[in-house]
C-alpha cells in the first residue's frame, strides 16, 4: 500500500525513493525492537533493585530470601534473546 | 478582616502573549505530517500541539525534524536531552528517568517526543505540544521545549520532557512529524504563532 505525506494538509504520496527509504527505517525499527525491550526491562530491573540497595550497605546484615531477591533481579535478563521471552518474564516477588 | 470583592489594575493583566493559529491538520494514515509555511521572522515563537495522536502500529514513538531554508530533507543536526516521569495503572510502578535513549548529542536522526512504547489500541493515544524558538534567527542555534503525556504499552502514563536545540545558524522554515514505524493513524495537529 503506498504511503502518504501530509504537507500543510495535503496528501502527497511518496515518491519510489521515498518509499525505499522508509521501508529501511521501518525494518531498523523492527530489527530493534529486542534492543529496546531489554533496555525497557533492565530499567526497570535497575529501579527495583536500587529500592533494596539500603538493606545491603555494608552495616546491615542482607536476609537471605533478599540475597535471593536481588540476585534473581541481577540475573533476570539472562538467556532473554527473544521479544516473546522479554514480554513473558517472571519478576521475582519481593520478600 | 476587610474583604475585597474585586481588584482594578492600571494595566491590562491578560496581554502575556497570546496565540495565532496559522495552520491545521488532521493526519489520516499519513506517513508524515509537515508544516512547510508559515514558519519565518513573523513571531519569535512557535508552537505546534498534536491532539489525539493515533499510532497505526503498536509500541512505536511520535519523531520530528527540522529543514533549513533553502536545504532539502529533515536532516538538521541536533542536540536534546529527554527525561520522563511514569506511572502504571496497576499503581505498582512509579518512576523519573533520565531517557538517555531518547537523547542526541550532535545527531541528524529525527528526534523523538514521546517513548518507546506509544500503543496502537482503540483508546491508545498520545498529546501534548512543541515549542520551537525564534526559528528564523541567522544567528543562534534554535532551541526546542516539548512536552506530551502518552499511554504506553503495558498500561503506563508518560510525561515526556524534551529540550534540545537545531545546531544551526540557518533559518529552519520546516518541521516534519512521524512515527517511528508505520502511521500517523489519527490525529489533530496544529501549527500556532505566538506573540
Amino acid at each position: 500500500m503506498p504511503r502518504y505525506h501530509n504537507i500543510n494538509g495535503v496528501k502527497v504520496q511518496f515518491t519510489a525513493e521515498e518509499e525505499t527509504a522508509r521501508d529501511a527505517e521501518e525494518k531498523t525499527w523492527a530489527d530493534g525492537q529486542l534492543n529496546r525491550d531489554l533496555l525497557s526491562l533492565r530499567n526497570k530491573r535497575n529501579r527495583l533493585l536500587a529500592e533494596t540497595d539500603y538493606l545491603a550497605l555494608s552495616d546491615n546484615t542482607l536476609a537471605d530470601n533478599m540475597k535471593t531477591y536481588r540476585q534473581e533481579l541481577r540475573d533476570l535478563p539472562t538467556g532473554l534473546d527473544t521479544v516473546e521471552k522479554v514480554a513473558n518474564v517472571t519478576w521475582p516477588t519481593k520478600p | 478582616m476587610a474583604t475585597y470583592k474585586s481588584i482594578r489594575y492600571n494595566t491590562p493583566v491578560s496581554n502575556g502573549g497570546s496565540r495565532v493559529l496559522l495552520a491545521e491538520t488532521t493526519a489520516s494514515s499519513s506517513a508524515t505530517v509537515s508544516f512547510t509555511s508559515g514558519i519565518d521572522s513573523t513571531y519569535k515563537e512557535y508552537l505546534f500541539t498534536f491532539t489525539s495522536v493515533h499510532p497505526a502500529t503498536d509500541d512505536v514513538k511520535l519523531t520530528f525534524q527540522g529543514n533549513a531554508a533553502g536545504e532539502s530533507g529533515f536532516n538538521e543536526t541536533i542536540t536534546s536531552a529527554m527525561f520522563r516521569s511514569q506511572l502504571d495503572e496497576g499503581d505498582s510502578d512509579s518512576n523519573l528517568l533520565y531517557n538517555a535513549a531518547a537523547d542526541q548529542a550532535q545527531g541528524t536522526a529525527f528526534q523523538q517526543l514521546s517513548d518507546n512504547g506509544l500503543g496502537n489500541g482503540n483508546d491508545e493515544s498520545m498529546s501534548g505540544y512543541l515549542s520551537l524558538f525564534n526559528p528564523s534567527s541567522t544567528t543562534f542555534v534554535k532551541h526546542f521545549m516539548g512536552r506530551n503525556n502518552m499511554y504506553q504499552k503495558d498500561s503506563y502514563t508518560n510525561d515526556n520532557f524534551l529540550t534540545g536545540y537545531f545546531n544551526t545558524t540557518s533559518a529552519i522554515d520546516e518541521i516534519q512529524f512521524k512515527m517511528s514505524s508505520g502511521n500517523i493513524d489519527a490525529g489533530t495537529f496544529k501549527l500556532y504563532g505566538v506573540n
